[in-house]
C-alpha cells in the first residue's frame, strides 16, 4: 500500500443552504521518500485535499490514509495528535511567531514532539546559523520561509506539506527554498508534498499529481527529474 | 457607509456591546453614585418644602403672643409666622395605670406640640388629625397606636402641668413631622432624660395665651444645605437678629405695661374692696354687742348657781382630788407598779429573760449545776480521781519507786540469790567432798573396826590361852603341891574348894616354891593384864565402832543435808528463775506503769486545769447565777410588796371611790340643774359666737383677701422687675438635629462619588480605545479601499465614529437610566433607617445626564479619533499594505538569564507576550485591580459597619450591660438596689453619667452631645470597659483630677486632641487620652472632678454590670429592673444584636459594589482578551496546526490572562485598602464610628471573586478558542 492514499475523496463546504463541492472523487497515492507536486489553478481544490492531508479538516466521504492509518477517520484529538506528531507544515505566509526568535520558533514546534531534531542543528542545515537570534521581523522572506521548514523539519515528520511555499518570495529566493525542500526529500528521504499553481515546478517533482475543479486529472510520475537550479518560470 | 457600519455593528456585535456596557457600567456608576446625594436631598428636601419646614425659630423669655406673630408675619420675605407652644410632658399608658405597680420604664416623655397650621405642617401616615381637644396625633415611631389613652404622670414640672388643660391624650392618628426627621428625637430634664417621641394637639389643649416659639417661614423654597439657600439665610441673618431682639423688647415692653396695669387696677379694687368690707364688719359688731349684753346678764344668774354646784363640787372635787389622788397615788402605785411590773416584766423578762436565760443559765447552770454537780462531782470525782489520781499517781510513783527499789532489790537479790546459789553450790561442792572423805573415813574406820575385832578375838584367844595355861600351871602346880604335900596337907588342901583356879591357886599358893609362886603370880598378872588390854581393846572397839556409827550417821545426815542443800539450791535457782522472770515482768510493768504515769500525769495535769478552768467557770457562773437570782429574788421581794402595798392600796380606793360616787351622784342632780341653765345660756352664747365667728372669719377672709391681692400684686411687680432682662432668640434650622444630622449623611455619598467614578471612565476609556483602534486595525485596508475609491476621511472616520458613538449613546443612556434609579433606591434603604421612610425621589439631572453623555461620547468617538487619526494620514497604497507586525521584542526578564532560563518555554512566550502589549498590560491591571479594589472595599464596608458592634462588645464595651438607675438623696443608690445588683450581677461599678454638651468647633461655636462617663476610680474598670488606643496596642492611662479621656469619634469627628481643653459647658477637662470606640460618643472622667468643677455632688445613676455565668442575662436584667429606682437596665448582647441588624442594611450597598466590581472585571477581561484573539488569530491557527491540543492552545493564550489577572489582584489589593480606609472616613454615622478593618477572609473573597470572573471568561474564551479555524493561518494577510 503507498504511503499517502486518497480514496473516492468528497468535500462539500456547506454555508446556509448553499452546498458548495470542494472536491468530489479524489484519487491519488504518493509513495514513502517522493517529492510530490499538487498543481492546480486557484480554487481548483489542491488546498483542501492538504487540509485534509494535513489533518486540518474532514472529509465528507471517502478515505485518506497515511502510513496505514485512516485519518479520515480520526477525531478532532486524534487529527490534533497526528498533526503533532506526523505532519510538517510550510505556509505562503510562514506563519512564524512574531514575539519568539528564529530559533524559539522551531523550538516551538520541537517540544511538543516526541523525537524531534535539535532545533539548533536544523537551523544550521538550512543555512541560518547566524540569524538563530533574530526576531521574525529582522529576517527577510526567503530567511522567514527557511525558518517555517526548519520548524516543519524539527519536529521530524512523517510528511512535510508545504502550500506556496515560493508564492510571497522573490524568483532566487524561491528557488532556494525549493532547493532546500529537495535537498531536504533527497537526503532524508522526507515525503513532501508541495502545492503550487505553478507548473513550472512540477518538473522537479518525483510524482506530478494535477487537481482541477475539485478532482485529479492526472497523477503522474516524473521521470525526468530536473534539478532545481535549471527550473525556469 | 451607513451600510458598512450597521453591518458591522452586526458582523462585531461583541465589540460593539463590550463598549456599549462598558460606557453602561461607566455611566450608570457615576451618574448613580452622583445622584444619590442629591435624590436623597430631595426626597427629604420635598418633604420639608411641601410641609414648609421653618426657617427661623423665634424664641424669648418671656414668650410670645399673638400680637408679636403678628409683627412677624408683617416682615418682608415671610410667608408665615406661626406661635407654637412645645413642652416636655410625661404620660403613662391607660392600660399601665391599672398596674398596681407603676414601672418607671412604663413612663414616657413626649414632646407635645400645639399642632401647626401653616409651618411645620405635619404628614399623616395614618388615622386622622386632631379635632377636639384631648386628641393627639403622635410620632410613626414612638410606639403608640391610633386608640391609644395616655395620661399625665404625677412626675410633670408643676408649670407645665397649670399650662396643660388636658389630663389625658387619645391619640387618634400618626404623623412625620418636619421637625423630626432624624430618629433621635433629643433629650429632656424630666423622666428618663430621652424624648421617646412627639405628639401634636390642637392649641386649645394649651391653656395658655402665650407661645413658646414663633415659626417663620421666610418665602424661599431654594433647595436644603444649597448654596443660595444658605446665601439667602445669610443675607437675612443680621436684619432678623435685630428683627428678633426688638420684637422681644416690643414683647418685653407690652407685658411690662399690662402687668403694671394689671398691679394698679388690682390695687383699686383691692381698696375698694376693703373700704366695703370694713362696713360690713361694722355693722356686724354692733348686732354682736347688743347679743352680748343679754348674754352677760344670763350669765350672772348661771354664775351664781354654778358658785352653789362649784361649792358642792369643790367638795367633790376634794374627794375627787383625794380620790384621784388616791387613784393618782394608786396609778402611780399602779404606775410604779407597772413600771415596777414593767420594769418587773421587763427584769421578769429580762429575769425571763435573764431566767430564761437563768433557766437556760440554770437549765444550763443546772445543767451547768448538773454539770456542775456533774462536774463538782466530776470535779470532785475528776478531783477524787485526780486526788486519787494525784494519790495514784503519787502511789504510783511511789509504787514506782517501790518498784524501782524492788527492782533494784530484786536485781540486788537476783544478785545476791545468785551469788547464794553459787556459794551453795560451792557448799555442797564441798558438802559433797566432805561425805565423800566420811565415807572413806568411815570405810577406813570399819576396816580399823574389823581390825581391832580380830584384834579383840586374838586378844580373847591369847587371853583364853594365857588363863589355860595359868590354870594349868595352877593345876599343875597344885598337882605338883598335891605330890609335894602329904596327905592332910593335901586333905586339907583338897578340904578347899578347888572348882577355880583362884581357889586352887589361894589354896595351893602357900605350898608353892617363890618361883612357882612367881610364875603363877606372873601369870596371873599377864592374864589380868591380857585381861586388861583386851578390855581395853574391847572398849576402843566399841568406841571405835560407836565413832564410826556416829559418823555413818553423820554422813548419812550429811548427804541427806546436801540432798536438802541440792533441792534448795534448785527451788533457789527455780525461784531466781521466777524473780528474774517477776523482775523483767516488773520492770516491763514499770516501764509502762512510767508511761501510764506520764500520760497519767499529762492527763492529769490538762484535767487538773481544765478542772481549774471549770472551777473558775462555775465559780463565775455561780456568781452570775447568784447575783442575778439574787436581783431576781429581790426584784421579786420587790414587786411583790409594791403588789400587796397595791392591793392594799387598790382596797382602800375602792371604798373611797364608793363614797365618792355616792358623793358624785349627789352633785349630779344638782349639776343636771346647772346643766339646763347652762344649756340656755349656752345656746346663746353659741349664737353669739358663731355671729362672732362670723364677724371673724368675715374679717379674716377679708385680710386673706388683701393679703393675697397683696402679694399677688407684689409678685407681679417681681416679676415686672424680673422682665426686664428678657431677650429674643433667633434659631435657624441647623439647630435642628435631623436636618443638621441630614447634611453630613447625605454627603457621604457624595464624598464616595468623587471616587468611584474616576476608575469607571478611566476603564471605559482604556476599553474604547483598545477596542477601537484594534477595530481601526483591522480595517486598515478596507480604509485604504476607501479613501482610494474617493471617500473623504472625514466620511471614513465617520463610520467609526458611529459604530462607536451608537454604542457610547445606547450605553450611556442605558447607564445613566439604570444608574439613577438604582442606587438612589438602593442607598436610600440603608438611610431610612435612621431618617424618615419617605419614598426616595428620582431625579432626572439633565446636566448630570449631559455631562454623562459627553464623558461616554469622549471616552468612545475622542478614542476612536485618536485611534483613526494615524491611520488616516497615511495614504491608500500604504494602507492597503498590510501592516507589519509588530517585531518581536526581548523583555527585560531575558536580562536575569538565572531566572529566564529556569522557565519553561511556553511561560517564557507567555512572558514576552504579556510584556508585547503594553497597552493591554496597562489595562488588564487597571480593570482587574479596580474589580479586586471593589470587592475589597465592599467587603471592608461589610466588615468595618457589620463588625463594629462586635469589636464594641467584644473588646471594648466588655461589660455584659448597663444599668441608667436614680439614687437616694445621699448620692447612693438604695439598699434594696444595692442588692438587687449584687445578687444578680458577679460585678458591678456605679458611676455617674450624663449627657453634656461639648462646644467645639474654632470658637466653640457648635454643640455636640456627648456622654460623660464619672467613676469614683478606675479601679477594675478593665473588665467593664478596656480603654486602650486605636490600633490597640497601647493601653490608654485613665484620667486623674480635671483630665479626661475621649473616645475617637471625638476626635476624628470633632478634632479634639491630647491636650486641648474640652468645654462641656461648665465642665473644663484636659484630655489626656483618646481610646478606641464605636458607639457612642463618650468622655471619661473622675466623679470628684465633675463635682470640683460644679461645686455641688453629683448622685450615681449608671453602672457597668457584669452578669454571673450560668445565669440567664435576660433574666438578670429583669432581676434588676424590677428595682423601681432603675430606669433602664440594657444588656451588651442584645444591643450589639439590635446594631448589627441596623447595619446588615449596607449588604445592599456591598451587593451594589460586588455587580458593578463583576460587571466591571467582565468586560474588561471579555474585551480585552477579545482583542487579544482576534490580534493573534493567525498565530493561533498556527500553533493550532502545529498540533498544540485543545488544553495546550488555551493555556497559550490565556495563561497571560491569568498571570495579568494575578498582577491586577496584587494591585487591586493595595488600591482596595486606600479605598476602603477613604470610603470609610466618608461614611459617618452619628453616635457610632466603624471599626475600618478588613477581615482576612474578605481579602480572600476579593480575590477568590477576581479569578473566578477571569476564570468564567476564560471558559468563554476556550470556546472562541476551539472555534478558530486553522485554514485561517493559510490565509494571505488582507
Amino acid at each position: 500500500m503507498s504511503f499517502v492514499q486518497f480514496k473516492n475523496v468528497r468535500k462539500v463546504y456547506k454555508t446556509g443552504e448553499i452546498e458548495i463541492q470542494a472536491l468530489s472523487d479524489v484519487n491519488f497515492e504518493i509513495e514513502k521518500g517522493e517529492f510530490c507536486v499538487i498543481v492546480g489553478a486557484s480554487g481548483a481544490g489542491k488546498t483542501t485535499i492538504l487540509n485534509i492531508l494535513g489533518g486540518m479538516d474532514t472529509l465528507t466521504s471517502g478515505s485518506a490514509m497515511l502510513d496505514g492509518q485512516e485519518i479520515s477517520r480520526f477525531n478532532k484529538k486524534q487529527l490534533t495528535a497526528y498533526r503533532r506528531y506526523d505532519v510538517g507544515f510550510v505556509f505562503q505566509f510562514y506563519n512564524l511567531v512574531q514575539n519568539l526568535t528564529a530559533l524559539e520558533n522551531v523550538e516551538l514546534a520541537a517540544q511538543i514532539c516526541r523525537d524531534p531534531l535539535d532545533a539548533e542543528t536544523v537551523l544550521r542545515q538550512v543555512g541560518l546559523a547566524e540569524r538563530i537570534r533574530n526576531f521574525p521581523a529582522q529576517l527577510s522572506g526567503g530567511e522567514q520561509q527557511r525558518v517555517a521548514i526548519a520548524r516543519a523539519l524539527a519536529k521530524n515528520p512523517k510528511l512535510l506539506l508545504c502550500d506556496e511555499p515560493t508564492g510571497a518570495l522573490d524568483y532566487n529566493t524561491g528557488k532556494a527554498v525549493l532547493k532546500l525542500l529537495q535537498d531536504t526529500c533527497r537526503e532524508k528521504g522526507m515525503t513532501v508534498v508541495v502545492i503550487t499553481h505553478n507548473s513550472a515546478l512540477a518538473a522537479m517533482a518525483d510524482r506530478i499529481i494535477t487537481v482541477r475543479s475539485g478532482t485529479v486529472e492526472d497523477m503522474r510520475l516524473n521521470h525526468n527529474i530536473m534539478n532545481v537550479e535549471d527550473l525556469e518560470w | 457607509m451607513k451600510a458598512t457600519a450597521l453591518r458591522e455593528i452586526k458582523g462585531s456585535f461583541g465589540r460593539f456591546a463590550a463598549i456599549l456596557s462598558i460606557i453602561a457600567l461607566g455611566v450608570g456608576f457615576f451618574s448613580g453614585v452622583r445622584i444619590t446625594t442629591p435624590a436623597m436631598i430631595d426626597t427629604l428636601g420635598g418633604f420639608l418644602k411641601d410641609h414648609e419646614f421653618y426657617d427661623y425659630r423665634l424664641v424669648s423669655s418671656v414668650g410670645w403672643d399673638d400680637k408679636d406673630v403678628k409683627a412677624f408675619a408683617d416682615e418682608d420675605d415671610v410667608r408665615f409666622a406661626e406661635g407654637s407652644n412645645s413642652y416636655d410632658v410625661q404620660f403613662i399608658r391607660d392600660e399601665d395605670n391599672e398596674k398596681k405597680v407603676i414601672d418607671d420604664a412604663d413612663k414616657f416623655v413626649l414632646k407635645v406640640h400645639s399642632l401647626p397650621k401653616k409651618v411645620n405642617t405635619v404628614d399623616l401616615r395614618s388615622g386622622r388629625l386632631p379635632k377636639h381637644a384631648g386628641e393627639c396625633v403622635t410620632d410613626a415611631s414612638a410606639g403608640l397606636e391610633i386608640g391609644d389613652r395616655i395620661l399625665l404622670t404625677d412626675g410633670n414640672e408643676e408649670d407645665t402641668v397649670d399650662i396643660l388643660a388636658f389630663e389625658e391624650l387619645r391619640v387618634v392618628g400618626t404623623v412625620y413631622s418636619p421637625l423630626y426627621i432624624h430618629w433621635e428625637r433629643g433629650n429632656t430634664s424630666i423622666g428618663s432624660g430621652n424624648l421617646s417621641g412627639f405628639a401634636y394637639v390642637l392649641p386649645e389643649d394649651f391653656d395658655t395665651d402665650v407661645y413658646s416659639e414663633i415659626y417663620v417661614k421666610l418665602d424661599n423654597d431654594d433647595t436644603i444645605y444649597s448654596d443660595d439657600y444658605k446665601d439667602f439665610m445669610d443675607s437675612h441673618k443680621a436684619l432678623w437678629e435685630v428683627i428678633a431682639e426688638e420684637q422681644a423688647e416690643i414683647r418685653c415692653e407690652r407685658v411690662r405695661t399690662d402687668a403694671e396695669k394689671e398691679i394698679e387696677d388690682g390695687r383699686d379694687e383691692l381698696k375698694k374692696a376693703r373700704d366695703e368690707g370694713e362696713k360690713k364688719l361694722e355693722e356686724a359688731e354692733d348686732k354682736l354687742i347688743d347679743a352680748k349684753e343679754e348674754l352677760d346678764d344670763a350669765k350672772k344668774e348661771l354664775d351664781d348657781a354654778e358658785k352653789e354646784i362649784r361649792k358642792n363640787e369643790k367638795k367633790l372635787k376634794k374627794a375627787k382630788k383625794e380620790l384621784d389622788d388616791g387613784e393618782e397615788q394608786l396609778a402611780e402605785g399602779k404606775e410604779q407598779l407597772d413600771s415596777a411590773k414593767k420594769q418587773l416584766s421587763q427584769s421578769g423578762t429580762q429575769l425571763d429573760a435573764a431566767k430564761t436565760q437563768l433557766d437556760n443559765a440554770q437549765a444550763q447552770l443546772n445543767i451547768g449545776r448538773q454539770q456542775i454537780d456533774a462536774a463538782t462531782l466530776a470535779l470532785d470525782a475528776s478531783k477524787q480521781q485526780l486526788d486519787s489520781a494525784g494519790k495514784q499517781i503519787a502511789d504510783g510513783e511511789a509504787q514506782l519507786t517501790d518498784g524501782e527499789n524492788k527492782l533494784a532489790e530484786g536485781e540486788k537479790q537476783i544478785a545476791d540469790g545468785e551469788a547464794q546459789i553459787a556459794d551453795g553450790e560451792k557448799q555442797l561442792a564441798d558438802a559433797e567432798k566432805q561425805i565423800a572423805d566420811g565415807e572413806k573415813q568411815l570405810a577406813e574406820g570399819e576396816k580399823q573396826i574389823a581390825d581391832s575385832e580380830k584384834q579383840i578375838a586374838d586378844g580373847e584367844q591369847q587371853l583364853a590361852d594365857a588363863e589355860q595355861e595359868y590354870i594349868d600351871k595352877v593345876y599343875d602346880a597344885l598337882d605338883e603341891v598335891l605330890w609335894m604335900l602329904d596327905a592332910d596337907q593335901k586333905a586339907e588342901l583338897l578340904s578347899n574348894s578347888l572348882t577355880t583356879p583362884e581357889e586352887v591357886v589361894t589354896a595351893v599358893f602357900g605350898y608353892l616354891t617363890s618361883s612357882q609362886q612367881t610364875q603363877l603370880v606372873e601369870a596371873k598378872q599377864k592374864i589380868a593384864e591380857g585381861k586388861l588390854t583386851l578390855e581395853k581393846s574391847r572398849a576402843e572397839l566399841e568406841a571405835g565402832k560407836k565413832e564410826v556409827a556416829e559418823n555413818k550417821k553423820l554422813i548419812e545426815e550429811k548427804k541427806k543435808e546436801l540432798e536438802a542443800g541440792k533441792k534448795e539450791l534448785e527451788a533457789n535457782k527455780k525461784l531466781l528463775e521466777e524473780k528474774r522472770a517477776e523482775f523483767e515482768a516488773g520492770k516491763e510493768q514499770y516501764q509502762q506503769g512510767l508511761s501510764q504515769y506520764n500520760d497519767g500525769l499529762e492527763t492529769y495535769r490538762s484535767s487538773v486545769t481544765q478542772y481549774t478552768d471549770g472551777l473558775t467557770q462555775y465559780g463565775d457562773g455561780i456568781t452570775q447565777y447568784n447575783n442575778g437570782k439574787f436581783e431576781y429574788d429581790q426584784g421579786l421581794k420587790q414587786y411583790n410588796e409594791g403588789k400587796e402595798q397595791y392591793e392594799e392600796n387598790k382596797k382602800l380606793l375602792e371604798e373611797a371611790k364608793k363614797q365618792y360616787e355616792e358623793g358624785k351622784a349627789a352633785l349630779k342632780e344638782g349639776k343636771k340643774q346647772f346643766e339646763d341653765g347652762k344649756k340656755k345660756y349656752e345656746e346663746g352664747l353659741a349664737e353669739y359666737r358663731s355671729g362672732l365667728n362670723e364677724y371673724n372669719s368675715g374679717r379674716m377672709e377679708l385680710d386673706k383677701q388683701i393679703a393675697n391681692a397683696e402679694r399677688e400684686l407684689a409678685d407681679g411687680e417681681k416679676e415686672l422687675d424680673d422682665i426686664e432682662d428678657a431677650e429674643g432668640f433667633l434659631l435657624d434650622r441647623s439647630t435642628n438635629v435631623g436636618y443638621a444630622c441630614f447634611e453630613n449623611d447625605s454627603e457621604i455619598v457624595a464624598q464616595v462619588s468623587r471616587v468611584f467614578p474616576v476608575f469607571f471612565v478611566l476603564v471605559a476609556a482604556l476599553v474604547c480605545m483598545t477596542t477601537m483602534s484594534r477595530m481601526v486595525e483591522e480595517q486598515r485596508t478596507q480604509i485604504g479601499m476607501f479613501k482610494a475609491l474617493g471617500y473623504s476621511n472625514a466620511a471614513i472616520m465617520g463610520k467609526f465614529m458611529f459604530y462607536a458613538g451608537s454604542a457610547a449613546v445606547i450605553g450611556c443612556i442605558a447607564g445613566y437610566i439604570a444608574g439613577i434609579i438604582a442606587f438612589p433606591y438602593i442607598i436610600w434603604m440603608s438611610y431610612t433607617l435612621m431618617y424618615l421612610k419617605l419614598p426616595i425621589s428620582i431625579i432626572f439631572d439633565p446636566s448630570l445626564a449631559l455631562m454623562a453623555l459627553a464623558a461616554s461620547l469622549l471616552c468612545s468617538v475622542g478614542m476612536t479619533w485618536v485611534s483613526c487619526r494615524h491611520e488616516l494620514d497615511e495614504t491608500a497604497a500604504e494602507l492597503m499594505r498590510p501592516k507589519a507586525p509588530k517585531a518581536g521584542k526581548r523583555v527585560f526578564l531575558e536580562r536575569i538569564t538565572f531566572i529566564w532560563k529556569h522557565m519553561k518555554f511556553l511561560h517564557k512566550v507567555s512572558v514576552r507576550n504579556i510584556f508585547r502589549y503594553k497597552r493591554r498590560l496597562f489595562m488588564m491591571i487597571v480593570g482587574i485591580s479596580g474589580c479586586t479594589a471593589l470587592l475589597l472595599t465592599g467587603f471592608g464596608v461589610k466588615d468595618s459597619v457589620g463588625g463594629f458592634g462586635d469589636v464594641q462588645y467584644d473588646e471594648i464595651f466588655v461589660a455584659d450591660g448597663d444599668v441608667h438607675f436614680s439614687s437616694e438623696d445621699n448620692g447612693e443608690p438604695s439598699a434594696k438596689l444595692t442588692k438587687a445588683l449584687e445578687s444578680n450581677t458577679s460585678a458591678y461599678k456605679l458611676m455617674y453619667n450624663s449627657a453634656w454638651d461639648m462646644l467645639y468647633g474654632k470658637e466653640e461655636e457648635k454643640v455636640k452631645a456627648v456622654d460623660v462617663i464619672a467613676p469614683e476610680d478606675f479601679e477594675g474598670m478593665d473588665k467593664f470597659f478596656r480603654f486602650v488606643t486605636n490600633d490597640g496596642t497601647e493601653t490608654v492611662a485613665p484620667p486623674e483630677k480635671d483630665e479626661a479621656i475621649i473616645s475617637t469619634s471625638l476626635r476624628d469627628r470633632y478634632g479634639v486632641k491630647i491636650g486641648d481643653e474640652l468645654t462641656l459647658r461648665e465642665l473644663h477637662l484636659y484630655v489626656t487620652g483618646v481610646f478606641d470606640n464605636h458607639v457612642y460618643n463618650y468622655v471619661f472622667t473622675n466623679k470628684q472632678t465633675v463635682e470640683d468643677q460644679l461645686d455641688e455632688s453629683v448622685d450615681f445613676n449608671y453602672a457597668f454590670v457584669n452578669f454571673p455565668e450560668g445565669v440567664k442575662e435576660s433574666e438578670a436584667a429583669a432581676g434588676i429592673s424590677q428595682n423601681k429606682n432603675v430606669r433602664n437596665v440594657s444588656v451588651s448582647s442584645e444591643v450589639r444584636e439590635r446594631m448589627n441588624n441596623t447595619m446588615g442594611s449596607l449588604d445592599y450597598v456591598v451587593l451594589l459594589i460586588i455587580i458593578c466590581a463583576a460587571g466591571l472585571a467582565f468586560i474588561v477581561i471579555y474585551n480585552l482578551t477579545n482583542i487579544n484573539i482576534t490580534e493573534r488569530l493567525r498565530e493561533i491557527a498556527t500553533i493550532k496546526v502545529l498540533g498544540f491540543f485543545r488544553r495546550e492552545t488555551s493555556a497559550y493564550v490565556l495563561r497571560e490572562n491569568v498571570a495579568l489577572t494575578a498582577a491586577g489582584i496584587a494591585v487591586g489589593l493595595v488600591l482596595g485598602i486606600f479605598l476602603h480606609r477613604f470610603v470609610m472616613a466618608q461614611i459617618v454615622v452619628d453616635q457610632v464610628s466603624f471599626k475600618t478593618r478588613i477581615l482576612p477572609i474578605s481579602y480572600l473573597y476579593s480575590v477568590v471573586l477576581t479569578f473566578l470572573f477571569n476564570f468564567i471568561v476564560n471558559i468563554f474564551m476556550e470556546i472562541k478558542l476551539d472555534r478558530i479555524n486553522m485554514a485561517e493561518s493559510l490565509k494571505s494577510v488582507d
